[in-house]
């Protein structure tokens, strides 16, 4: 099954925010943004950019009406700069104007007088001076003080990941109209429409029900539009509101990787103790977080790097302390794993140096200490787990031995390039964790002619979710898919949605589209019942995902009369339903429960070769096995494969964000910012879909695939790190991420 | 109460009132047109209610109005997907905002404005070009093909059938950038253009058979944050060689085939 929006993208039709026709009248936004890090800010002139040609108003934070903050976790994030400045980047005036270069033009006639204050820019810098977000998160599991003294091998080290720009090519952006009684109608690329309801209800005093979000697609988010996408929307609203004018701000690339937060970086301590069977026996692990100025999401990105602090290990005993530090960057945000890949890097790196310590390969000490079903995790969710087939099927099918082998042979023959080899297991949770966010509604309308209109709060960005919802309605009420159309994600239709994230959009709302579905199912049969006709669908119809779905010729007359039939008889052909994740919890004040749904399992072995001479590097393959449960859709989740590969590669090796010690971003375009290009994608990747039939809470049986498989790109760090080895053994390099070519030079010829 | 009905004598305006009226007229003929065609129907209310004291003064029905005025006013003839289009311009404006702001052509996507990420490639005389880093006015009397421009009617060509086959995109965002830049790719291959990747670097030009490193190379202007890239160069590779391309990355038991998972 193609996504559905194959042939509107082909064809360059499909609208993005900033194709959506404008009303004359549009006023468009730009704002006048904080050169400082940190400072008070002690004036703002705004009169040579008011009187600049077109320009209609300049707003501040005096102007709103509402509050001037956009806060979701914590309220501590100002709309507007108002007395301090937190980043540079942070917005301080709104120039209006009659055209997008007027506004822009005059944007840099503010003038704004600011006090210089210290800036802090490193996580460990702000711990030091007790700056942080919020107190403390803590996981306990057993006692690792008692347990190190009893451990044959205790080693212990600090590690590094570096931040990554999400870089979708369609930047952040917002367009608002006002409506009828004072209310607002917004559209926006966002990730969490509610979200963006909230924040404009908050800077505009304007309640929720007047406020209507619409989203039709994002040109990518990967977390970057979750909460980050409020202030554009808020800024245009509030503009609305003061102008009475329509408002469009679509962010110049440079203004969105200046102002928005990225990645969060961590710097981590880690100590691991072994027995002499190369069990992990305890596991300390310290994670400083540099969540930049704000609050965020980096509270649940922090929770989520406990959760995953283990990765496919059982470790009996672990002691994980996660500290959320306040700097002058701007506030770091969601990224595609959120937290959990930053969790995962440690524990790596811990096995690493282990195993060079010990002489002995990375992936022995793996293999003896991944998870088995009814292990205990850190906090306290009993894992039903796969870990140890993906691992053993990958072996089977890809024969690590004999790639290591090769690796070892090439490597003998001398020359400039050397091979390192790398495996990569990963066990991603799925659900959001905090418990509440797990719900999602979904509103089915069948239509007298047979068609189905289904609306919910998945927002569709690339990764395919209103297929698969499509895919759902279709297959439950045994139609054809071209019957159906998935409508844009609008907060007057679904109200109160989870953000589309987590990976768990498509089991949300595919889960509540199901039900929809088939509660206007029941009662089209209790119809045929009445008819003395055979229920519907046919016999054979109707299984789900790929397999098949409806009808084979797409033609139902059958399902047209039976919908007749229902209307006549005053049936109703609508249904909103609700779908709240069974099962989950998780109690913060003991730090334990079951906040997963459950878990998606996957090994990855990841070939790199090195050039010794340049440090420049390209990966020979990624092969991997990876849990779908039942993939009901193959080419999507394949993609979405495929492409957290990309993104974890990235992450690991060329993505670099750079800050200089004066808060400002210094890689702040697309020439100093690398992101994977075609030629940065593996030679060959290889998937093998994991055998599995146990049961799970996905739609269809089909697991979550968004944003595991990124973290199969960690383990391109650890096969470029062998490599390095390889070219000396005597050269064991730090665990610091991302491993730029010039890092790899530097590592190679120390002197 | 003043009669607005009642059309002023001209004579009783100054040259500024007349100004005034003239573009009032004019801004609300075409809100009105947005405004009709956009349902807006509620926000037309809110403005109509201001503007009804100006709502009675007819315009002339053939009245043409000079567009808003344009600072460095050039006009521009350019043959866009087939068809003429003559347009006054800002000399300054890029050839990507006079098809996405001017023409309502809002396929190629501006996704840095700086030429760093191709999203905004079209095709200019048969040559790919960044459509944020080309002036429009250079392009005075140049053929110009976006991706609206590719399609004969509902049939497809070939580049984006490929591309919809071999799953080229995710968010689509980078797609008709993609897609443009391919097409006019192939075509440079056609003509024996070289690449940093050519061997053959003498003699006279003919035309290429690209390999996939070529194919990279040559498309490596293009970026997709999604990581399509081996789809996208497998959708090329068909559509250059004419042959249906080996899955390199099916699930491994399942073979070359699709099959149902």
């Amino acid at each position: 099954m193609k996504n559905l929006d194959s042939k509107s993208h082909v064809r360059g039709e499909s609208v993005y925010l900033d194709d959506i026709p404008v009303v004359e009248g549009t006023l468009y936004a730009c704002v006048f943004d904080s050169p400082v890090a940190h400072g008070k800010l002690r004036s703002v002139n705004t009169d040579e950019a008011a009187s600049a040609p077109g320009v209609v108003r300049v707003i501040t934070a005096n102007d709103l009406i509402g509050e001037n903050q956009i806060g979701g976790i914590l309220p501590d994030e100002p709309l507007l700069a108002n007395g301090e400045v937190h980043f540079c980047g942070m917005p301080i005036a709104v120039v209006l104007a009659e055209s997008d270069e007027q506004a822009r033009a005059a944007a840099s006639l503010v003038k704004a007088e600011i006090e210089p204050l210290e800036a802090i820019v490193d996580a460990r810098e702000a711990f030091a001076k007790g700056s942080l977000i919020a107190a403390p998160k803590r996981f306990k599991l057993g006692d690792t003080e008692k347990a190190f003294e009893s451990c044959a091998h205790v080693f212990e080290g600090k590690t590094r990941s570096g931040g990554q720009e999400h870089l979708y090519i369609e930047t952040q952006g917002a367009y608002t109209l006002p409506s009828e009684t004072g209310g607002l109608r917004v559209f926006s690329s966002t990730q969490g429409p509610t979200a963006v309801q909230k924040a404009v209800a908050s800077v505009t005093g304007i309640p929720m029900n007047l406020i209507e979000v619409d989203v039709t697609r994002l040109g990518g988010g990967f977390g970057g539009k979750e909460d980050q996408a409020n202030a554009w929307a808020a800024i245009c609203a509030v503009s609305t509101q003061l102008t009475k004018r329509p408002v469009k701000y679509s962010l110049h690339r440079m203004e969105d990787m200046r102002m928005t937060g990225k990645r969060h970086p961590y710097s981590s301590d880690y100590r691991i103790g072994l027995d002499a069977d190369l069990r992990i026996v305890a596991y300390d692990v310290v994670f400083y977080q540099n969540a930049g100025a704000s609050c965020d999401l980096s509270l649940p990105v922090l929770e989520r790097t406990l959760f995953h602090c283990t990765n496919s290990y059982f470790i009996p005993n672990v002691s994980a302390v996660a500290y959320s530090c306040k700097t002058n960057l701007p506030p770091n945000t969601a990224f595609r794993g959120f937290g959990g890949p930053q969790g995962m890097f440690v524990i790596e790196s811990a096995i690493a140096h282990a195993a060079d310590a010990l002489g002995v390969d990375r992936d022995e000490i793996q293999r003896r200490n991944l998870l088995s079903s009814g292990d205990e995790l850190p906090y306290g969710q009993i894992v039903e787990s796969e870990a140890r087939e993906a691992w053993s099927q990958a072996d089977s099918v890809y024969d690590f031995a004999t790639l290591k082998k090769e690796a070892d042979e090439f490597n003998k023959t001398g020359g400039h390039l050397k091979k390192g080899v790398a495996m990569m297991p990963i066990c991603f949770g799925i659900s959001f964790t905090k418990t509440p966010m797990n719900q999602a509604r979904s509103l089915v309308h069948v239509y007298t002619d047979g068609s189905v209109a289904v609306s919910t709060g998945a927002v569709e960005m690339g990764q395919g979710v209103n297929t698969k919802i499509a895919q759902v309605a279709a297959s439950v009420f045994g139609i054809s898919i071209e019957k159906v159309k998935v409508h844009t994600t609008n907060t007057l239709r679904i109200a109160n949605t989870s953000p589309t994230a987590a990976s768990a959009a498509a089991d949300l709302n595919g889960k509540a589209t199901q039900i929809a579905c088939e509660k206007i199912l029941e009662r089209l049969n209790e119809v045929a019942a009445e008819l003395e006709l055979e229920s519907w669908p046919p016999v054979g119809t109707g299984s789900g995902g790929d397999r098949q779905i409806g009808p084979p010729e797409g033609e139902t007359p059958n399902w047209v009369e039976l919908v007749n039939e229902a209307h006549l008889r005053r049936v109703n052909l609508s249904e909103h339903a609700h779908y709240a994740t069974p099962g989950v919890g998780f109690d913060w004040s003991v730090a334990k429960g079951h906040p997963f749904a459950y878990h998606v399992f996957g090994t990855a072995i990841v070939g790199a070769t090195v050039d010794c001479l340049r440090g420049t590097y390209e990966f020979d393959y990624v092969k991997c096995c990876h849990d779908f449960g039942q993939s009901m859709n193959s080419a999507v989740d394949r993609g979405q494969i495929e492409g957290g590969i990309v993104q974890g590669i990235g992450w690991m090796t060329i993505e670099e964000v750079v800050y200089d010690s004066e808060g400002r971003l210094r890689s702040n375009a697309l020439s100093t910012y690398k992101i994977p290009d075609v030629y940065s994608v593996p030679d060959e990747i290889a998937i093998e879909a994991l055998e599995t039939t146990r049961p799970n809470l996905a739609v269809f049986n089909s697991k979550a695939v968004g944003e595991p498989p990124l973290m199969y790109g960690i383990g391109a760090y650890f096969a470029i790190r062998e490599a390095v080895k390889a070219f000396d053994k005597e050269n064991l390099p730090a665990f610091d991420a991302p491993f730029t070519a010039e890092k790899v030079l530097m590592n190679l010829h120390r002197s | 109460m003043t009669d607005y009905n009642e059309r002023p004598d001209s004579e009783e305006l100054s040259d500024d009132e007349r100004a005034i009226l003239s573009e009032l007229g004019e801004s609300r003929r075409k809100f009105l047109g947005t405004v009709s065609a956009t349902t807006f129907g509620v926000l037309a209310a809110q403005l109509l209610a201001e503007q009804e004291i100006l709502a009675n003064y007819r315009v002339p029905e053939d009245a043409v109005f000079a567009p808003v005025a344009e600072e460095n006013a050039v006009s521009v003839t350019l043959n866009i997907n087939g068809t003429k289009r003559a347009l006054s311009l800002d000399s300054r404006v890029t050839l990507l905002d006079a098809l996405r702001e001017k023409l309502g052509l809002t396929g190629s996507k501006k996704g840095c404005d700086h030429g760093q990420c191709g999203s905004c490639t079209v095709i200019v005389d048969g040559r790919r070009v960044l459509s944020c880093l080309t002036l429009a006015a250079t392009c005075e009397g140049k053929t110009v093909t976006t991706i609206e421009g590719l399609a004969k009617g509902d049939d497809l060509h070939p580049m984006q059938e490929a591309f919809i086959k071999y799953d080229g995109f995710q968010c689509g965002y980078c797609t008709p950038g993609q897609i443009c830049s391919a097409v006019a790719m192939l075509d440079e291959a056609k003509r024996g253009q070289l690449s940093y990747l050519s061997e053959n670097i003498r003699g006279k030009a003919r035309a290429v058979k690209l390999s996939d490193d070529e194919i990279r190379e040559r498309m490596s202007g293009n970026l997709c944050r999604c990581g399509a890239y081996p789809n996208i160069v497998k959708a090329i590779r068909e559509v250059h060689t004419g042959t249906e391309v080996a899955e390199t990355w099916e699930f491994v038991k399942e073979g070359v085939n699709d099959a149902a998972v």
